[in-house]
């Protein structure tokens, strides 16, 4: 609770920096602020000092895994904030609300971890998307950031819908809104629980972008300017994933073998189509897109197997993907364009930040002693652990053996390839910053438990 | 045939023919005015149902607000004649095709439901009145309540950063 | 009323905007299917709200509120998510003075 109430106040207080501070770097600062605080109170709640007695009337429970997500999400949008935040100045003439609705979107992370009922993942989720679609098209002079916003909006108004009519078909059968209440039985579920079920796991599907729900992904990632995607693409990502994954562990549970065949097909596709369609980019932006795709692949594993490891997993695969992804994005932000060619002799110019930059695609493609590898490593043995989809887990290794192509075509261009490149500048601090972020994917690519016994401690 | 099932047979019929015209008439404008005449015919389910609370608010808000934002818009941009190029005809008949096939799937699936003797009880039942909503509304329910007011705010600010002139 | 009337009114209209919704080129017109779409939702879920107070009523005389706030909150959200999008085609208009879906090719490689 605090963080959801803190989150708010520091939305409106962004609102009133726009009108009363001028300096830009001030307002950077007090954004910064405000998620370190978060972050800070999150933490303290995770210790059970809780500022904000609220009664939550059974609509949210802020349990251990909510809480350890919520900071997960608070420290990833902090190194977003001081790595990429210089770089929003460049889309409009909005900085201040920029930030105002980055705070929104994290009341709405906040709730879709922490939901108990479906009314407040619906509403969770539409705080997340309704800023969303404002900072897709916030470079408000480019067509193309243009119409991505509208084909979000379009995409994410009629995902809504369908889940809504989800919702409906099982308040129907059930009768509460309350996940925990919904008593769905294993035996002769009713037809209105299997559709509504279905709506929602569409819904769902589509918000966290697997394949066939998928198409409108790269589009909007590549449209949106692309220091909101690495935000769009990382921290909403693993929300969603979480929202989805709690939904289905809580309401449905019970009937979890009437919906893993879905669940197993749709997680085949996404691995197969995002990995092998990444291959083919030539952007390294929109090849990051495709790779969020892939990498979702993996996270439906968690999905999919439904038990104590893959809580663990989803949660520290949040934590590499986003971190790995944040750090990609940020250098990406240097670069002139976006193609793999401007990385070319990228190492001879900057050895540092190419050096940091390997680190990162490593632990995309998961290769040993990064946190990429124990992730996936993590969702496999989950998927194990729960039986019967050994040849899910063999396509999915095949396919992270597919995408180190991809994420080596990157450090093949930096290190092996000639190229005047383009002088790009960064601050000592931009290069502390990513070094930290490096560091931390390879702790806890040793030492996983530092992150997973907050679960339980 | 009871006054209420005439009533509920008239409604849905309005209903569904002037869903149906929204969705087949070229012409925006017209669009919308049929779209008007579907909410009305909607809250006269509600009313049927004895929610007069929803049956108002549907008519204040849907025709009312966003309704009247929509014939703003298309005013505003001029768009009250027909340029709308059309998709083939193919790729018509196939989208109202694959929905015929879900709607028919979906109905086949709750055809024969557990709950389906049950009555939806019209015209009795005080649930949808506005003091049991209020009461409600501002005591199990403004956690919900406060937090719709973050989503108006950020639309707030978004309609401000996306609609402003630079 | 029986329920599946109800059920089969609702579905009925929820896929007469997904077809709009599907078939249709104008953005402003795609969006109002959408709208059609929630309105299916908020009708069938005051049907089911009033199904379960008549089964409930001895136990809990306000069972089925929670469904009719559902339907209020769906409206909240409906109208902010209205004002954005409206605001999101007025914007691209400007740029482009067309409101044509297909248009939106222009991000494919």
């Amino acid at each position: 609770m605090n963080a959801l109430i803190i989150s708010a106040v520091f939305g409106v207080i962004m609102m009133f920096t726009g009108i009363f501070v001028k300096q830009k770097p001030v307002t950077r600062n007090i954004a910064i602020a405000g998620v370190a605080l978060l972050l800070l109170v999150n933490i303290l709640e995770m210790s059970g000092i809780d500022f904000f007695k609220v009664h939550t009337a059974g609509f949210m429970l802020f349990d251990r895994f909510a809480l350890l997500f919520n900071s997960v999400a608070f420290g990833s949008t902090l190194i977003y904030f001081i790595l990429s935040a210089p770089d929003m100045e460049k889309v409009g003439h909005y900085y201040a609300d920029y930030f105002a609705l980055i705070f929104f979107i994290l009341c709405g992370v906040v709730l879709v971890a922490s939901f108990q009922s479906l009314l407040i993942l619906f509403l969770g989720i539409e705080i997340i998307s309704i800023p969303l679609y404002i900072l897709t098209g916030s470079n408000k002079r480019n067509l193309i950031s243009n119409e991505a916003s509208l084909k979000y909006f379009l995409m994410g108004a009629f995902s809504t819908g369908i889940m809504l009519m989800g919702i409906t078909l099982l308040y129907g059968a059930t009768g509460t809104f309350d996940t925990q209440f919904m008593n769905i039985e294993t035996e002769g579920t009713s037809a209105l629980v299997i559709a509504g079920m279905l709506l929602l796991f569409f819904s769902m599907a589509f918000k966290v972008s697997a394949v066939p729900f998928h198409f409108w992904t790269p589009d909007v990632y590549d449209g949106c300017p692309t220091v909101f995607t690495s935000f769009m693409a990382t921290v909403v990502k693993s929300a969603a994933f979480v929202g989805f994954i709690r939904l289905f562990y809580d309401a449905f549970g019970s009937i979890h073998d009437d919906w893993k065949l879905v669940a197993a097909i749709i997680t085949a596709l996404t691995l197969l189509v995002g990995n092998i369609t990444a291959v083919f980019q030539q952007s390294v932006k929109r090849m990051l897109a495709y790779s969020s795709i892939s990498q979702a692949g993996f996270m439906l594993l968690g999905l999919l197997a439904l038990n104590a490891t893959s809580k663990e997993g989803i949660i520290l695969y949040a934590t590499a993907y986003s971190l790995a992804t944040i750090g990609i994005f940020a250098i990406l932000l240097k670069m002139n364009d976006h193609s793999f060619e401007s990385f070319n002799g990228f190492a001879r110019q900057q050895p540092l930040l190419a050096g940091v930059n390997v680190i990162f695609l490593l632990s995309l493609a998961g290769i040993p002693l990064t946190a990429g590898f124990l992730a996936k490593f993590y969702m496999l043995k989950a998927t194990l652990e729960s039986g019967d989809f050994l040849w899910l887990v063999i396509l999915a290794v095949i396919m992270a053996a597919v995408s180190v192509y991809y994420y080596f075509r990157l450090i093949q261009a930096m290190y092996f390839k000639e190229g005047d490149g383009n002088a790009i500048e960064v601050s000592p601090g931009f290069k502390l910053m990513l070094v930290i972020v490096a560091a931390c994917l390879i702790v806890l690519g040793v030492f996983p438990n530092l992150l997973l016994n907050w679960l339980y401690f | 045939m009871t006054i209420i099932q005439i009533l509920f047979w008239l409604l849905s019929a309005l209903v569904l023919l002037s869903a149906i015209m929204v969705v087949i008439n070229r012409h925006p404008v017209y669009s919308v005015i049929w779209l008007i005449i579907t909410f009305f015919g909607i809250s006269g389910h509600y009313i049927l149902l004895n929610a007069q609370f929803l049956a108002v608010v549907n008519i204040i808000v849907y025709a009312g607000a966003i309704m009247v934002l929509f014939l703003f818009v298309i005013m505003l941009m001029n768009l009250n004649k027909d340029m709308e190029p059309q998709k083939s005809k193919w790729l018509k008949l196939v989208g109202a095709i694959a929905c015929g096939c879900l709607l028919l799937v979906l109905i086949a699936a709750l055809k024969d439901i557990d709950i389906n003797n049950q009555i939806a009880e019209t015209n009795t039942g005080n649930i949808g009145l506005i003091e049991n909503l209020g009461t409600v509304l501002f005591t199990k329910y403004v956690i919900p309540f406060e937090i719709s007011s973050i989503l108006f705010l950020s639309a707030m600010i978004g309609a401000v950063v996306i609609g402003k002139k630079d | 009323m029986p329920i599946n009337y109800y059920i089969i009114l609702s579905l009925t209209l929820f896929v007469i905007g997904i077809v709009g919704v599907l078939t249709r080129r104008n953005t402003i017109i795609v969006f109002m299917c959408i709208e059609i779409m929630l309105n299916a939702v908020n009708l069938l879920l005051v049907a089911f709200s009033k199904m379960h107070h008549i089964n409930q009523v001895a136990t809990n005389p306000t069972a089925g509120t929670e469904a009719q706030l559902f339907v209020f909150f769906i409206m909240v959200v409906a109208a902010a998510e209205v004002s954005v999008g409206l605001a999101i085609i007025v914007m691209l208009f400007r740029n482009t003075h067309s409101i044509d879906v297909n248009f939106l090719n222009r991000l494919k490689h």
